[in-house]
């Protein structure tokens, strides 16, 4: 009786109530401002409108949604490019010793330090490299976390990758380069994409470094464009409701695509 | 495969020139600077040793924002864990539609951390947030979620609470699935009720990845910032000031960087011995079990 019926009833329940806040989104981003400023329980709206996205077009979401793209998928392959060939190293040239340690200890640190505390250092940084308030900025700034996150990742996938394989190339005469981008790049798909997926989750969702470093309202990331809203007061439930949706459902579809390395992903990289 | 120096150099290059750049380099300069009182922003910086660190030690608002972060810190990590470890226990049995729930409780896991406070900042609302209407309609009178000092805290925690329980939750999953079912069998052959199981069982053989989930979120909780910027602002008065909320203050909005980088190096240093004490205990669980 508790397996067949208590305990799956019981699982709907408590999955139900954890999502409440993702169904009032969803159900406020099409409810007219009337039926949300209102002392209603209501999670879906009576008469359903379009209106607040219509308003997130006109306020240039669009531009926001490319900003935020060209963020998470620079960062991303500037992490790949290059966290790959150092995972490569580290795992499969004969390093001093200590250099794997150093790493680790380095993830470490790096994982320690709240954003915060780098920021103003690397507010130098970017004043001195003329990139301040800048797109590439921000994309080189997302490598204080992107990258040890890659490396620490790819790390994992280049030692599945048998030496075998490269030993065989090796014979045929390709070079180092020729290797690493017919033989261990090929079998480690799945790897990479699963890496990518994360370090896109990672900038997409970053908030703290976009906030400090860009101040030009076209060149902000959703996430910046949301605190504004946010903070100013006043109920934009609806719009920040769509703006919300808008910004989540990729990354819940991504989410789907490597339900596999979830944990180690998360565990490492994200928040 | 031995192979020349120079291709070392060629592959780690990169990768060592962006961490040179973006994390050595900042964390030594914030090193620097810490002993440094400047005028403004980075301008006229002056050597003072050790005073910034004694003015620090001394700032009853530092205190206060140590205090505030260290009991954030607490309250969030033992009620994820909780939360977490509940999810997991419930999760782990079959039951039909399991392929789907499992995603569907990590979800809050994966929004940007504005959305989430963009949802719970509605949430709060005095007048028409959903709790308040909740209560009102089970006849309680509402409160000021964000604006009462002694609720403020609480509040934040639940936020934090429902954004990351997932990941303690997949932890604890992984944890749970690792456990070989013959080990249960020689309890139930014993006559053990499930209760018993639990308790002498499972929570034993859990303990390292409880560890492990918590040493994640307390690094984490420790360094929060984004939830009290969107939702409190560290306010009401210093209710809910933290760490970084208080380096940020000083850093960005008084440009006093001599005295920001000292709480930051203060920060550094806290959530280090904070790794540690969880390292040492890990290190210590990991050489039981073995």
């Amino acid at each position: 009786m508790w397996h067949k019926i208590f305990h799956p009833l019981l699982v709907y329940i408590v999955t139900g109530v954890i999502l409440l806040p993702l169904i009032w989104m969803v159900g406020t981003s099409v409810k007219p401002p009337i039926e949300y400023v209102s002392p209603t329980i209501n999670l879906l709206p009576d008469t359903p409108t379009l209106v607040h996205y219509r308003q997130l077009i006109e306020d240039d979401i669009l531009g926001k949604v490319l900003n935020s793209l060209a963020v998470a998928f620079g960062s991303t392959f500037l992490a790949l490019l290059a966290g790959f060939p150092a995972a490569y190293a580290l795992v499969r040239l004969r390093l001093p010793k200590r250099l794997d340690k150093i790493f680790l200890l380095f993830v470490l640190v790096i994982k320690l330090s709240p954003p915060i505390v780098l920021a103003i250092p690397l507010y130098q940084v970017l004043r001195t490299l003329g990139l301040l308030d800048t797109l590439m900025g921000l994309i080189l700034v997302y490598q204080v976390y992107a990258l040890p996150f890659a490396i620490w990742m790819m790390i994992g996938f280049v030692r599945d990758v048998s030496v075998s394989y490269e030993e065989a190339a090796l014979m045929d005469g390709a070079g180092l380069f020729a290797r690493l981008v017919t033989v261990v790049l090929p079998i480690m798909t799945p790897g990479l994409i699963a890496t990518s997926v994360f370090l896109l989750i990672l900038s997409w969702n970053e908030f703290v470094y976009a906030l400090l470093f860009i101040q030009t309202p076209s060149t902000f990331t959703l996430p910046t464009y949301i605190a504004t809203l946010i903070t100013e007061d006043e109920t934009f439930w609806g719009r920040l409701s769509a703006i919300g949706f808008i910004s989540s459902l990729p990354i819940l579809a991504l989410v789907g695509m490597v339900q596999k390395g979830l944990t180690r992903g998360f565990a490492g990289g994200l928040k | 495969m031995k192979r020349p120096r120079f291709t070392s150099i060629l592959l780690l290059g990169p990768a060592a020139a962006l961490f040179a750049l973006l994390t050595i380099y900042p964390l030594g300069r914030g090193l620097i600077l810490s002993f440094f009182m400047t005028e403004y922003g980075f301008e006229g910086a002056k050597f003072i040793g050790g005073e910034n660190y004694q003015y620090l030690l001394s700032d009853s608002f530092f205190l206060q924002a140590t205090w505030n972060t260290i009991s954030f810190t607490l309250m969030a990590t033992i009620s994820e864990v909780a939360l977490g470890l509940m999810l997991a226990l419930m999760v782990s049995r079959r039951f039909p539609g399991r392929w789907l729930v499992i995603p569907m409780l990590i979800a809050p896991f994966v929004l940007s951390t504005m959305v989430v406070t963009a949802i719970w900042r509605a949430w709060f609302h005095y007048d028409f947030g959903f709790l308040n209407n909740l209560l009102r309609a089970v006849s309680l009178s509402p409160v000021e979620w964000l604006f009462d000092p002694n609720l403020a805290m609480i509040s934040l925690v639940l936020v934090d609470l429902w954004q990351t329980a997932p990941l303690t939750f997949l932890i604890l999953l992984a944890g749970l699935q690792s456990i070989q079912p013959e080990t249960y069998e020689a309890a139930r052959m014993d006559g053990a009720s499930p209760s018993q199981v639990l308790i002498t069982i499972t929570l034993p053989l859990l303990v390292p990845h409880m560890l492990l989930a918590a040493l994640l979120r307390s690094i984490d909780s420790f360094k929060i910032f984004d939830k009290v910027y969107a939702l409190t602002g560290g306010g009401p008065g210093m209710a809910t000031e933290t760490l970084s909320m208080y380096v940020y203050k000083l850093g960005f909005r008084f440009f006093d960087v001599g005295l920001a980088s000292t709480a930051a190096v203060v920060m550094i240093v806290v959530a280090g011995l904070l790794a540690a004490i969880y390292a040492v205990n890990i290190l210590k669980g990991q050489s039981r079990v073995a």
